[in-house]
This record gives C-alpha cells, sequence and structure tokens, in this order.
C-alpha cells in the first residue's frame, strides 16, 4: 500500500470512527446546515481561486432545471404562470418538496440508475427486456429505501428476475471478472480493471488483488428458473465449489497455463474466511426451472455485507460524489467512478462533511438530493464560462436531456399528454414517437469520457422526423398559438411559456409576433421551441 | 504524472488548440494521443478507405487459397492471375487480371468462430466486451480521417452488417446506413417546401444563436453545428444518386446490386467521405458450399475488380484502401452436406491501395489448409495493418470512461510486409 493511499484511508475512517461517536441530536440539528455547508465550502474555493461566480438563476431557469432534475419532465404551461407568478418568499423550497413527493420522482431515480446499471445497449441474455427489475428498482426510490439496503439486496439477487434486482448479475454470466470491475467502479468509485492484466501502473492494486475480488463472485450461475410470456425468468445460483484462476501478468501467460486457485480477499484487506466443505462433497448441478438451493456458504454475500456496510470506506463516499455529480455536474472528484489519492477532491473537505452526513442520515438518498438542490450553489445561473461543467462550481451545468426526458417534455410541452393521457394512461412512454429511434439518436449522446456530443442522425431525426405528429395534436399548444382570435401578444407568450417555461424577451416577442402574423405556419414555430439548444439541454 | 490528471490536462491542451483554431465548435474530447491537432494533421492527408464486408464468411478455398488435388481442395480449379506464381480460384477471372495491386493474406488466424462475435472481431479488431462498447473501424476512420463541416457524413454503410457503430467514440461517428435497395436512412431527407424550410431555419437561427450568445453555452453550439450538419447534407445527397451514371459503369461493375453498391462507393470517395463498407451476404454455406461460391462469387469479384480499375484511373487508389474479408473463413473439410463450417484457424483476406504492396500472398497454409504454416495475422494485427496504411497509428488510445483503449488491441504489430 502506498503511504498516501494508507493517508487517505486512516483519514477517512477516522472521519467516519470519529462521527460514530457523536450523539445523534447534534446530526439532527444539522439539518438545515448541510445546504449552507455546501455554499461556504463552494465560496471559499471561489475567493482561493479568484473565480467570479454567476448570478443566482431567475426563477423561470430555477423551475426548469429542478423540474428536469427531479422530475425528469419540463413543468406545463399551468405550473410555470403558477410558479413565477407567485410572490411568496418559499416557493423555492416548497416546489422542492413538491417534486420530491410526486411519484415522478421515483421514476426518474429508477430511469438514472437503470441507465448507470446496465447501459443503453446491455450485452445479450434478454437484459434489454427487464421490466421485472426496472420496477424493483423504481419501488426501491418510492419507498426511499436506504441506499445501502437496496444495493445489499441487490448484490444478494436472490428471488427472481422478475421481481427483484436479479438481472443485475445476468448480464455479467459466466464473466465474474468483468462483474466485479462494474460493481467496483459504480459502488465503491475504483477503476480495477487495469489490474486484470497486470499490477496498475499507479494505484495499490495488484493483479492478484483483481482476481482476490473476482473470487467472490466465481460460483454464480444463471439458471431459468421460469418462462413469462417469452420472456425467461432468472435466477442468480452459486455453487459451493470453483474458483477464479490466476496465471500472472498477461503478457508472461503461456497458452495451456491453467493458472492457480485465488482465494476471495477485500480490496486492500483480509481474506475472507470461509468454512471447508466436506471431503466427500459432491456438487449437483442446478436444475432448470427450480429454484437453485443457496450454497453452505455464499461468497456473494460476504462481498455484498462488505460492500454496503456503513465503515466501508468507499461506498458511501463514492455515492455521495456521484449523487453531487448528477446535479452539479461533475464530481467533487472527476471523474466520478476514480476515488484515488492520484484523484484528489476538489473540494475535499467538503466531500469529507457529505459524506459523513449521508452515513449519519442512514443513506438517506432523498435527503442528500434535497440538500444539493436547495443550496446556493444549485441554484446559480448557467450562463458563464459556457463549458457544460465547470471546474469550481461557478455557475450551474448543462447538460443534455435524456431520451425519456426529452420525448416527455415534449409531450408536456405540446399539450399532447394532457390531450392524449385522458384516452390511454398506460400507453408507451415514448408514444406517439415510439423509442426505436429515440434510443438510438438520443439514447447516449456521450463520449468516451462522458462528455456531451451531438451526432448528425439526432439533427436528422429532429428535422425530418415525426415531430409533427405531436405538435398537431389536438387541443394542443399548436391549437392555441394558431388561433387569430386572441391577441397574439397572449399567443406569443403561452408559445415560450408551455415550451421553455419563461415569458418571451421584448425581441423574442417582436420576432415570433411578426412571424405568426405574416401567417408563418404555427408548427414550425412550435417545431422552433422544441427542438432549440434551450430545450434540448437542461441548464 | 498521475493517469487522471494526464487525462485532464491532456484535455485542458486539446480545448487550447481548439480555441486557437478560432472554431470552438467542435468539442472533440474522445480522443488523447489522438488530439485534436492529431487528428486534423492526418485528415489532411485525405485517405478512404472501402470495407467490402462479406457477410457469412466466404471460403478461403474457393477464393484466394486453393488446394487442388487434396481432400480439402473442392470442384474448382485454380488460374493464373497477372503475378507469377499467385493464383486464385477460376470463378474469379476478372480479379484474376488485378492481383498485382492486391496482397492476400493467407494466414488469418482470429478467435471468434461465430457469426456475432465475428461480425463483432472485423468490425472493431475486438471481442465483445460486457464492459467496453467499441466503436467500428468506420467510426474510428471517421474520427481520424473525416472531413469537419463536410456535407457528407464520414461513415457510410451499404447494406451490410455489424451493430457496434460508433461504441464509445459517441454519436458524432454513427453510421450513416444505406439499404439494401439504395435507399438513404429513415429521416435523412427533408419533405419540406424550400421557401417554407428557409423561415423556419431563420426563426430556429434566431433563436439558437441568441441563447448560445447570452449563455456562452459549448453544447449549445454544438447543438447548432450539428443542426447545419443537417441542412448541409440535403445540399451533398445527391452524391447517393447513381442511376444517371449506371449505364455508363455498368459493364466494368458487372450488372448487378453489388456492382451498384461499388460505383457508389467510389462516388462517395470522390465526394470526400472517409470509410464506406459495401456489404454482400449469403455467404454461410453450410450445405452446397460450391454452388453457393458459383453464385456469389462472379458478381462480387467483378465489381471488386471494377472498383480497383475504376479507382486507379482515377488516380484514388493510391489514397484508398479496399479493405475485403467476411467474419469468418470456412472448414477445410467438407461436411455431409457438401457444405463448409465455420473456421477461423486459417483463412484468407485481402488488401489493395493505398500503399499496400500488391501482386504478393502473404503466409502460408498448410497442404490441407488446416492450419497456418508461416507468418500468423490475428485480428490485431490485420486492424493495426489497415490503420498504419490509412495513416493512422493503430496505437492511438481513446478513453472508455477511464480505461485508455488503443485503436488496435494492446500489442497488435503492423504488418510491414504488407506495406510498399
Amino acid at each position: 500500500m502506498s503511504r498516501l493511499r494508507a493517508g487517505w484511508l486512516a483519514r477517512t475512517w477516522a472521519v467516519l470512527l470519529g462521527f460514530a461517536f457523536l450523539p445523534c441530536a447534534a446530526s439532527r440539528g444539522a439539518d438545515a446546515q448541510i445546504r449552507e455547508t455546501v455554499d461556504v465550502e463552494i465560496k471559499a474555493a471561489w475567493a482561493r481561486e479568484k473565480i467570479t461566480p454567476a448570478k443566482p438563476a431567475s426563477d423561470a431557469e430555477f423551475l426548469r432545471r429542478v423540474s428536469l432534475d427531479l422530475v425528469g419532465v419540463v413543468p406545463n404551461n399551468e405550473d410555470a404562470v403558477v410558479f413565477l407568478d407567485s410572490k411568496d418568499v418559499d416557493k423555492r423550497e416548497k416546489l422542492i418538496d413538491r417534486l420530491l413527493a410526486d411519484p415522478r420522482f421515483a421514476r426518474h431515480q429508477g430511469d438514472i440508475w437503470d441507465m448507470l446499471l446496465f447501459g443503453r445497449n446491455p450485452p445479450g441474455f434478454n437484459t434489454d427486456r427487464r421490466e421485472g427489475f426496472q420496477t424493483w428498482l423504481q419501488s426501491r426510490f418510492e419507498k426511499n429505501v436506504p441506499y445501502n439496503e437496496w444495493v445489499r439486496e441487490l448484490l444478494k439477487a436472490e428471488g427472481t428476475s422478475a421481481d427483484n434486482g436479479a438481472m443485475y448479475f445476468v448480464q455479467y454470466r459466466n464473466a465474474p471478472e468483468d462483474a466485479i470491475e462494474a460493481i467496483t467502479q459504480t459502488f465503491l468509485g475504483v477503476q480495477l480493471q487495469c489490474a486484470r492484466c497486470h499490477d496498475h501502473p499507479f494505484e495499490a492494486w495488484k493483479q492478484r488483488e483483481f482476481y482476490g475480488m473476482a473470487a467472490f463472485l466465481a460460483r454464480l450461475d444463471v439458471v431459468t428458473v421460469a418462462q413469462k410470456g417469452n420472456t425467461a425468468v432468472y435466477a442468480i445460483g452459486e455453487r459451493n465449489s470453483g474458483d477464479v484462476r490466476f496465471t500472472g501478468s498477461a503478457k508472461e501467460a503461456k497458452p495451456g497455463d491453467k493458472g492457480e486457485a485465488v482465494k476471495p480477499k477485500f480490496l486492500l484487506g483480509k481474506e475472507l474466511a470461509e468454512p471447508a466443505l466436506p471431503k466427500d462433497f459432491k456438487e449437483e448441478r442446478f436444475a432448470a426451472n427450480k429454484i437453485p438451493t443457496k450454497p453452505k456458504f455464499s461468497r456473494k454475500d460476504a462481498l455484498a455485507d462488505w460492500i454496503t456496510k456503513p465503515d466501508n470506506p468507499y461506498f458511501a463516499r463514492a455515492v455521495v460524489n456521484r449523487v453531487w455529480a448528477q446535479y452539479m455536474g461533475r464530481g467533487l472528484v472527476h471523474p466520478v467512478d476514480n476515488l484515488s489519492d492520484s484523484n484528489a477532491a476538489s473540494h475535499p473537505a467538503l466531500l469529507d462533511t457529505l459524506t459523513k452526513e449521508f452515513v449519519a442520515r442512514k443513506f438517506d438518498l432523498k435527503w442528500l438530493i434535497r440538500e444539493l438542490v436547495s443550496s446556493k450553489t444549485y441554484q446559480l445561473s448557467s450562463a458563464g464560462s459556457g463549458e457544460p461543467t465547470p471546474a469550481w462550481f461557478q455557475h450551474a451545468r448543462s447538460r443534455p436531456l435524456s431520451a425519456e426526458e426529452l420525448v416527455e417534455s415534449w409531450q408536456v410541452a405540446t399539450g399532447y399528454l394532457a390531450a392524449e393521457t385522458a384516452k390511454k394512461p398506460d400507453a408507451d412512454r415514448f408514444r406517439p414517437l415510439g423509442s426505436g429511434y429515440l434510443l438510438q439518436f438520443f439514447g447516449s449522446p456521450t463520449t468516451g469520457t462522458g462528455d456531451f456530443q451531438g451526432g448528425l442522425r439526432e439533427h436528422l431525426y429532429l428535422n425530418n422526423g415525426p415531430l409533427g405528429q405531436m405538435i398537431g395534436v389536438k387541443g394542443g399548444l399548436a391549437e392555441f398559438v394558431g388561433d387569430a382570435k386572441k391577441p397574439v401578444a397572449d399567443r406569443v407568450e403561452r408559445l415560450f411559456l408551455a415550451t421553455l417555461n419563461r415569458r418571451p424577451t421584448s425581441e423574442e416577442a417582436k420576432k415570433f409576433t411578426a412571424y405568426l402574423n405574416d401567417n408563418g405556419p404555427v408548427a414550425d414555430a412550435v417545431w422552433v421551441l422544441l427542438t432549440c439548444a434551450e430545450f434540448r439541454f437542461n441548464h | 504524472m498521475s493517469h487522471a490528471q494526464s487525462h485532464l490536462s491532456r484535455r485542458a491542451l486539446m480545448k487550447g488548440m481548439l480555441a486557437t483554431a478560432g472554431g470552438g465548435m467542435v468539442m472533440n474530447w474522445g480522443g488523447l494521443t489522438g488530439s485534436a491537432a492529431l487528428a486534423a494533421e492526418v485528415r489532411k492527408q485525405k485517405k478512404h478507405c472501402i470495407y467490402l464486408f462479406m457477410n457469412g464468411g466466404a471460403s478461403q478455398l474457393e477464393t484466394f487459397d486453393m488446394k487442388p488435388g487434396r481432400p480439402t481442395g473442392g470442384p474448382f480449379r485454380p488460374i493464373d492471375t497477372n503475378v507469377t506464381g499467385v493464383k486464385v480460384c477460376e470463378l474469379m477471372p476478372y480479379m484474376a487480371k488485378q492481383m498485382d495491386k492486391v496482397a492476400v493474406i493467407r494466414s488469418m488466424r482470429t478467435s471468434e468462430v461465430d457469426h456475432p462475435g465475428g461480425i463483432h472481431l472485423m468490425h472493431t479488431g475486438y471481442r465483445a466486451s460486457a464492459n467496453v462498447r467499441f466503436p467500428e473501424i468506420g467510426a474510428i476512420v471517421a474520427k481520424y480521417q473525416g472531413t469537419v463541416g463536410a456535407d457528407l457524413p464520414d461513415f457510410v454503410k451499404v447494406s451490410t452488417v455489424g451493430s457496434s457503430g460508433s461504441g464509445f467514440l459517441g454519436p458524432k461517428y454513427l453510421p450513416f446506413g444505406i439499404g439494401s435497395d439504395g435507399n438513404l436512412p429513415t429521416f435523412a431527407v427533408s419533405n419540406m417546401d424550400a421557401t417554407k424550410e428557409a423561415k423556419r431555419h431563420d426563426l430556429r437561427a434566431f433563436v439558437d444563436n441568441q441563447f448560445a450568445t447570452e449563455t456562452k453555452s459549448e453544447v449549445a453550439k454544438m447543438h447548432i453545428e450539428g443542426y447545419e450538419a443537417a441542412r448541409r447534407l440535403q445540399k451533398g445527397r445527391t452524391a447517393f444518386k447513381i442511376d444517371a451514371e449506371w449505364d455508363k459503369y455498368k459493364e466494368l461493375y458487372g450488372d448487378s446490386e453489388f456492382g451498384r453498391r461499388c460505383l457508389l462507393a467510389r462516388k462517395l470517395v470522390e465526394s470526400g467521405v472517409a470509410f464506406i463498407e459495401v456489404g454482400q451476404s449469403s455467404y454461410d454455406t453450410h450445405s452446397d458450399n460450391a454452388t453457393g461460391h458459383r453464385g456469389l462469387l462472379p458478381p462480387m469479384e467483378q465489381a471488386w475488380a471494377g472498383l480497383l480499375t475504376d479507382l486507379k484511373d482515377r488516380g484514388l487508389l493510391e489514397k484508398t484502401l479496399v479493405v475485403w474479408a467476411g467474419e469468418i473463413g470456412r472448414t477445410p473439410y467438407i461436411n455431409n452436406r457438401a457444405g463448409r463450417d465455420h473456421y477461423v484457424r486459417c483463412w484468407s483476406t485481402a488488401l489493395a491501395g493505398c500503399g499496400i504492396k500488391g501482386g504478393q500472398a502473404y503466409g502460408m497454409s498448410d497442404e490441407n489448409g488446416i492450419d497456418v504454416k508461416e507468418n500468423p495475422v490475428p485480428e490485431g494485427d490485420f486492424f493495426a495493418t489497415i490503420y498504419k496504411a490509412l495513416s493512422i497509428d493503430p496505437t492511438t488510445e481513446n478513453y472508455a470512461g477511464l480505461r485508455p483503449v488503443p485503436l488496435a488491441p494492446f500489442g497488435s504489430k503492423v504488418v510491414k510486409a504488407l506495406l510498399g
């Protein structure tokens, strides 16, 4: 272990242990203070770095941003007007409370975590059809199940893919090395994968460390236990025997070299103590259509317990950093999945405090999210350096809307949702456009390092695609805007409120009034506001 | 310097370069050693690649690695070519006259024996993985040899397979897929009245420019740029129409669908497109292998020969690499249905143009074609050689998250003997 790493670990452990002795009342009293701590720490860094922050976000900017961030969809025209015109000094706080209580909050968080755990194009084994998983995940947020509890549940993978998180392991069928890479990266913010083929060049991970972790998952098996329609239902079985084998550096490995079995060992920790199997033990194969019997001793469960322990120095820190990035654009450690000494936090004290409080709050994600979006830092304007994710959080970030956010915001803005949902409340959420092209062109609009990247295909879809089907909905926005009997000022104002959730500037009012008075097609005016950059991004 | 720090500083460096380039519009953050400046330098050389993809896996024993008189030989005879000592199958008389331009590799040894795995492998150079989405060669060539601000997309696929697309390089390098009927992909064409569209464009530009100016937002600028690219395509898309020229060229390329696709590929090269993949299907001849190849090869090889001739005549062959491969080869043994099954231990591919040293057969199989006798070429070396021919350093790294991923798998070697 490098001295640096040891230092960091010791510090982290001290913080966590130290905190455990604090009386609970102290932390409860700190209720309103965490958001203030955020602002104090961020401001201190501005002073140090000689950075001028952006001005606070206007009500309109805040309304749109927080709605997309908490419920994944823009507010409708009526809600926008009520909020913008309200004189209530607590209206932002009340809006946050309302959005956090909205059922769409759980769905939106479910979308975000589902994406994180599977990506847009999971690698086969029917993992593209995982409604059972998605429903389970969403219900974790509906019930506000503590983060450590639901992750433990996920990693223990009991039950079947129809009704819980078992599907997570299906994507890593017969690939314990891939599974451990993903699990450590997602839940611990640790990049182990380099150590798969050689000792990590600048972290403490030795190659053997990697295989010691992979050994926890070496005995997993995907068992088909039932058939639901034409979808297989899976359970995750765990055998009593079986090992990963280590052949040394990939460079020096010789063909046919079987290597040696590696015992499970916790990352930078102890070897797992596991009971020996009886000498005459015979492994039975898992039968199809039968829930697999539990092993006498579960390595997988031991790993799940270790990962999610409150005193695991990575676990809480990793998720706090990840959720911070979700709302602030980038992690206090950036990128979010590389918590390491060679990649220091921009605001180390803040990350420590947030982590400590989050553990004391029993891993309550909703609490953490409320604190973050209530901070002045989150509520800055996005106009500033132009950078989508500013390093010192001196202005709000800009991020692309996900495919789901985009289509559902279009539905709200055009009036399609109001007009059509009454008829078919359970219809496909991508209606009437369908998920196929939307997921293909808008599903993961980022480069390999996570930065936004638009493409030609996205714009061909926007320009020449089927958006007109939504815009033309009966009783929708276009109908209102096209109603020549109404004053043109009202029509232009509605156009902007329904789409961009703000009133037009005087130049915009002038331009659009002239356009409408000149008999410009109304559908095109709506199209412009649905496809412009201001709509495409959350800012 | 640590990995993450160097990552960040290189990013910062690139941003600086972009600012001096004046645009500030192109945020190409994916490449590191392949920085924006390097990519720009490579692009100046304007190399192109046409990938003729034999979907299903063409037989090496019925094309470039004949085993006459051996139990594995099959019914066809080898014929002489314009290169002494290099023989090809009698089903390929047109290509026989082009072999001075072609380097055949008779010693491919790859690691995925089935179609989905093989298609991934022979499009990316990598085996599929659960944790990394590898980009196809077309996306890579588009990134390093594409043209900023061109009217046409840099990566075009005509009637072919492979679904890896741009992988972690991102949507900017997604393939532009032309169907087997020659139609452009869905949504490529605007059906709007031009005057109305101009009016809509004016309104859109007003809204977007105002927002971009006020916020200085880089993503807003990218959005505007993407929109402009979609509009430019409407101007450039006549390049995809070959009907008017077909009569003149159908003799050279052969009057076949594959011939038409090859002519289209040549036209797109002329229009500046960096990478065009042209597919031909139905090579998976588990039964009646000889009959299958008797039907498939003649139109394919005539079109291929026509393409090489046409490129050469126009002076394009020096900067256009033509790759011929499928996802797998076929078994030397003939099964009880007179078919050949999947085989990757020893099979053949071919390269021509763009500095490839033609007129040679590289590598050697044993007398029955069971195994490589000399100079095995794994997939990584195959891709490394292709990138090298296209003036792209195969060790260039891009990042999938924090993981550096070289264009050709780590440790791959360029086969120098194939390059002139």
